[in-house]
């Protein structure tokens, strides 16, 4: 029996781009995928399906809840990608091995999770994003950070901000004061879940010395420009955090080169998810959106989980919610040209069709009319539809 | 209302008994306006020489506030955030609004363990923490979502334990209930968005370490 009130609604955590939503999306896709071309980026398309296992192999396994699965017909699970670097992981580990490194890959494609929905994020929403695979230097993480930037410039944004961090650093600092690896992942917990308050009631429960536990609780909220680096080396005794501020270092000149140091400023608390990424780390913000447009970061253990061990490092940024951005910063998507309505009288159809043809070879937006009408028909049908101009056939 | 607008700090606070406590604790850092009150039919109270404005809400509501932004930071007891499982920064400890979390059940039909009551029906406003902690003891149980007044559950048969939070337990002595299990203690939390504690660092940060120096002298004092 159909059930008449599910008909015409849409499961939760999904939508509907109609035309000027679905034109605004289209413009942003299509300034990227010519952008990351630009850069050397090739596309990939990778099936909207894949088995549970390959999507829970790495760090999905903590997303598992959130992943919508369903059964083949042998039985085996599968499960809607809920992010494209994991799918593109497995085809550069597969299909993809024997290609020339480093490998430069580029998507712009729907993601699921069965989350609560929240701002500029359904159930199903949209990425656009690149893949750096098989380089570990800081000249790799730079560019795709410069990519990232640029991507937001193309798509319009003018006022955002770069967060960047290391969680190399976090763990050299921790390592430098040998808490256990039971301390360890409670702070880093603490520190992904956002909960200062925890992380510094653990530090305040350490046995250490006072200047050590200052460092510690410094961590979280070690912010801010270049001067914010020299304050992070003061701290850092070890080798391990030593060399992640050379490569923060390092990748901050790079932008510099790149003209865009002005856009990014160092927050050496951010880690984003720990158990995933292994060098540095970035997120992007933008006022009057409460949640991150974009993020990424060097992840290089991950392709060793598909046996092919190989440094790599990406960005993803969210579609809608750059949409959103631009659209309460004032930045509206162009309504689509309409250019010429075409309106004839009886008996004058060939015209009219010769005539679309030349207009629209010339790259204008014509819209012919299915039937004959009059002049004023025409004007009005021409009003209606928002064409800037009439051309009546007589 | 955008809080695109960088140069204004919106705080949002809930109405009830922590609204007091905060409103007091904000302005001896130098942060009020006038016409600050739970009772005020005005919905955001402004004060524009200080850049900041305040947001009255409904006390379940500030962690979704703060979350989406339309807040940068907010005061919220940490049993509603935990229960919210809104994705924000925790950024200090108030200490007050000091409560914790218990199951309670009614004291002529306590049953001897925890676990005698699986299976068994428990009314409360908190059915994520009650999930979380009854899941950590191996316990299927049925959960009924009540708005208010919980204790009431148990007297009138709708459920056999209650979860909830308790101040001084005169409520649950009044009505015959018995605490037979702690959950985990609760306080008063200054929280912020994610991106506003980015954005508006700098202001954000100052006023964290203005409240916990006050937070401290108090302590000591």
């Amino acid at each position: 029996m159909v059930n008449e009130k599910q008909v015409l609604g849409i499961p939760y955590g999904t939508r509907d781009f109609l035309p000027t939503e679905a034109a605004g999306k289209r413009a942003i896709e299509t300034k990227l995928a010519a952008l990351f071309a630009l850069w050397g980026y090739d596309e990939v398309v990778t099936p909207t399906i894949e088995y549970f296992d390959t999507l829970t192999m790495d760090s999905g396994r903590q997303l598992a809840p959130q992943l919508f699965k369903l059964f083949d017909k042998g039985g085996k699970t599968l499960a809607l990608r809920h992010e494209m670097t994991t799918p593109i992981a497995r085809v550069v580990a597969s299909r993809l091995k024997d290609a020339p490194l480093p490998l430069k890959l580029s998507y712009i494609s729907s993601v699921f999770r069965s989350e609560q929905s929240q701002m500029g994020r359904q159930c199903e929403f949209y990425q656009a994003g690149v893949e750096l695979v098989g380089s570990a230097s800081a000249t790799a993480d730079a560019e795709v950070l410069a990519l990232a930037i640029q991507s937001l410039l193309r798509a319009g944004l003018k006022d955002f901000s770069v967060c960047l961090g290391q969680v190399e650093f976090v763990t050299g600092i921790m390592q430098q004061y040998r808490l256990d690896e039971q301390t360890q992942q409670t702070l880093k917990k603490a520190l992904e879940q956002h909960d200062l308050v925890a992380y510094d009631a653990t530090v305040a429960s350490l046995d250490l010395a006072a200047a050590a536990k200052q460092n510690l609780r410094q961590l979280p909220v070690l912010s801010g420009g270049e001067e914010t680096l020299q304050q992070a080396y003061a701290s850092a005794l070890g080798e391990q955090s030593r060399r992640a501020l050379d490569n923060l270092s390092a990748i901050y000149h790079l932008l510099a080169s790149y003209g865009l140091e002005k856009y990014v400023r160092f927050d050496l608390g951010l880690i984003r998810d720990f158990s995933y990424y292994t060098g540095m780390v970035f997120e992007v913000y933008t006022a009057g959106l409460g949640f991150p447009l974009a993020g990424g970061g060097r992840y290089d253990h991950m392709l060793s989980d598909f046996g092919c061990a190989c440094p790599a490092t990406g960005f993803a940024l969210g579609i809608e919610r750059v949409l959103l951005a631009l659209e309460r910063q004032g930045i509206g998507a162009p309504e689509p040209a309409k250019d010429v309505y075409i309106g004839y009288s009886a008996g004058q159809e060939a015209a009219a069709v010769n005539r679309a043809t030349s207009l629209r070879s010339e790259g204008k937006v014509a819209e012919l009319s299915l039937a004959p009408q009059t002049k004023a028909e025409a004007e009005a049908s021409r009003h209606a539809k928002g064409y800037a101009t009439l051309v009546y056939l007589e | 209302m955008q809080t695109s607008d960088m140069d204004y700090l919106t705080v949002a606070l809930p109405k009830g008994k922590l609204f007091s406590l905060s409103a007091e604790l904000f302005a001896k850092i130098g942060y009020t306006a006038e016409g600050l009150s739970d009772q005020s039919r005005k919905l955001i109270i402004t004060n524009e020489e200080k850049k900041i404005r305040f947001i009255v809400s409904k006390t379940a509501d500030v962690p979704t506030y703060v979350e989406y932004g339309a807040a940068d930071i907010g005061v919220i007891g940490k049993d509603v955030l935990m229960e919210s499982g809104k994705d924000v920064y925790e950024l200090l400890d108030l200490g007050f609004g000091k409560c914790h979390l218990m199951m309670a059940v009614h004291k002529p039909e306590r049953r001897p363990k925890l676990t005698d009551y699986a299976h068994t029906r428990v009314a409360t406003k908190f059915p994520h923490i009650a999930e979380q902690f009854f899941n950590e003891h191996g316990m299927q149980m049925e959960y009924i979502k009540l708005n208010g007044s919980i204790e009431l559950g148990p007297i009138v048969g709708l459920s056999e334990s209650i979860v909830d939070i308790v101040e001084t337990g005169t409520t649950l002595r009044e009505n015959n209930l018995e605490e037979i299990a702690y959950i985990m203690d609760a306080t008063a939390r200054l929280i912020a968005n994610r991106v506003s504690f980015k954005l508006k660092f700098d202001r954000i940060h100052a006023m964290v370490e203005d409240l916990r120096q006050i937070l401290e002298s108090e302590a000591k004092a």
